[in-house]
């Protein structure tokens, strides 16, 4: 009886907070279209931060790719020691270690936005040595072994006839990618970084309204999010439609 | 089919060669020499080593032990400069290996000018010349994808040719082919043969062997079980393994 009487009370303020979620729908979009400029403001950088990260991140893990692969047997460990610290710490703790771990050792502050492109694209630069280590090893040998009977170096068999292939395999990988940053690089809020997720507290802990602005800003994200997918999804529709 | 210049003159030579994977002996022990000028076929089962015994000679395959000499130089050397020797080494492969991001055109260009520093135009000029040779001048602009077997290998043969090479391996060049292309391939081959190329040539063509070679080479089990001309080996083969061979691929 006293179980019965239990659901029918909390079904009662389930209702009630529904009918209240529903006039609040109102004042939250009332409200969250007064903080819109500042919010769009920490887009802007998340999408700068994400940008910036992955670009470095597609130049320093092309090269530890590569290295992955290298004959030579310091180059491959030097890669796997990198590759394997970064996907095997986490990203918060890189990030840390960039801003706050750094500077008593080197002496000196480093600045917020340098930290966070710096940890963002040593940590992108890992997970993409994997997916260019992995788009080179789809190439089949064949490739360069005719490159190779040709005279070509094994550099020029890279630049000019396995890289280029490889890279356009792994474009939808690297747009995974570049998603998954996204989302992650909302841990440089830690170090103070205005990006979307550091707006997002500097208003809650002012208005203290944080379920509205938390969920303006999840909203924000998925919008980012899903229209970078359907972007891979269109890029991988048309690689497989032309495979030049 | 030997033209009348330094015919004598040993262009290839390899003593006691080995190759080992782990513990498996693929090669044990070939010592060939193959003449300027000489158009060698090499036949045999499958697993026999044929291929292997051909990517030893550009060291696409590294040897376990034993020597190769080209031109008188000991290519398993750690002096030696295996990318000018292999520039001067035409390979054509079973499957083609035509690079499918790029023209016909640029295929066959890549090579000489990055390796060769030639121009592009007259690189260019070449390539069309080689494509006229194997008879495919229209397909300068196309993409590998867009070609047939046949037509890719044709590609793939003026592409080692664009090298200027002195010697030309061909590593079962028909193997991948539907039956109905394989002559123009062999067609081009032959042609190649007569203009006095050095070629040793990995195949099942039993006809093309018998028609166009100088000398047959057998192998089975890592080992030349034979070497002699084709009016020999295929109507009267010293060695039983030969025999028994041929009656099972005629």
């Amino acid at each position: 009886m006293a179980i019965i009487n239990e659901l029918f009370n909390l079904g009662t303020q389930l209702i009630m907070s529904l009918q209240s979620m529903a006039i609040g729908l109102y004042t939250w979009l009332l409200y969250v279209w007064g903080k819109l400029p500042l919010l769009l403001e920490g887009t802007l950088l998340t999408l700068e931060l994400t940008a910036i990260a992955v670009s470095l991140g597609f130049i320093i893990g092309t090269f530890a790719g590569i290295g992955r692969l290298s004959e030579k047997r310091f180059i491959r460990s030097l890669a796997t020691i990198y590759i394997d610290f970064i996907r095997g710490t986490p990203l918060l703790v890189q990030i840390l270690i960039v801003y706050m771990g750094l500077p008593q050792i080197i002496g000196r502050t480093v600045p917020p936005m340098v930290a966070a492109i710096a940890s963002l694209s040593i940590n992108s630069g890992a997970y993409v040595a994997e997916i260019v280590r992995a788009g080179i090893q789809s190439i089949d040998k064949g490739q360069a072994e005719a490159a190779r009977s040709l005279g070509m170096t094994s550099n020029q068999t890279m630049r000019y006839i396995v890289l280029p292939q490889a890279f356009r395999r792994i474009i939808p990988p690297l747009g995974n990618e570049f998603i998954a940053m996204l989302k992650d690089s909302s841990l440089v809020s830690v170090i103070a970084l205005e990006e979307l997720m550091r707006k997002a507290q500097l208003v809650y802990t002012r208005d203290y309204r944080p379920f509205d602005i938390l969920f303006a800003v999840s909203i924000i994200y998925l919008i980012l999010t899903l229209s970078i997918s359907r972007l891979v999804r269109y890029s991988e529709r048309r690689l497989r439609n032309n495979d030049r | 089919m030997t033209g009348e210049t330094n015919t004598n003159e040993i262009v290839i030579e390899t003593l006691n060669l080995e190759k080992n994977y782990d513990d498996l002996k693929v090669l044990k022990g070939i010592s060939v020499q193959i003449k300027r000028q000489e158009v060698v076929c090499i036949i045999g089962p499958s697993g026999s080593g044929k291929s292997t015994f051909l990517r030893c000679l550009n060291l696409l395959e590294k040897p376990t032990a034993g020597s190769i000499l080209i031109e008188g130089q000991e290519i398993t050397s750690p002096h030696c400069n295996i990318d000018s020797l292999r520039a001067n080494m035409g390979m054509v492969f079973q499957n083609f290996n035509l690079f499918p991001h790029m023209s016909v055109l640029d295929n066959i260009t890549l090579a000489p000018q990055r390796v060769k520093k030639v121009t592009k135009q007259s690189s260019e000029d070449m390539a069309l010349m080689l494509l006229n040779k194997v008879g495919l001048k229209d397909k300068a602009k196309s993409f590998p994808d867009e070609l047939s077997g046949g037509q890719k290998q044709r590609v793939a043969i003026a592409r080692a040719l664009a090298m200027q090479p002195k010697v030309m391996l061909f590593d079962e060049p028909t193997s991948a082919l539907d039956p109905e292309m394989i002559g123009e391939v062999l067609d081009v081959m032959k042609s190649l043969a007569y203009e006095g190329m050095t070629m040793v040539v990995v195949t099942h063509e039993m006809g093309f062997a018998r028609e166009v070679s100088d000398r047959v080479l057998f192998m089975d089990g890592g080992l030349i079980l034979e070497d002699n001309k084709p009016e020999v080996i295929f109507t009267n083969p010293e060695n039983p393994r030969t025999k028994s061979f041929l009656r099972k691929v005629l």
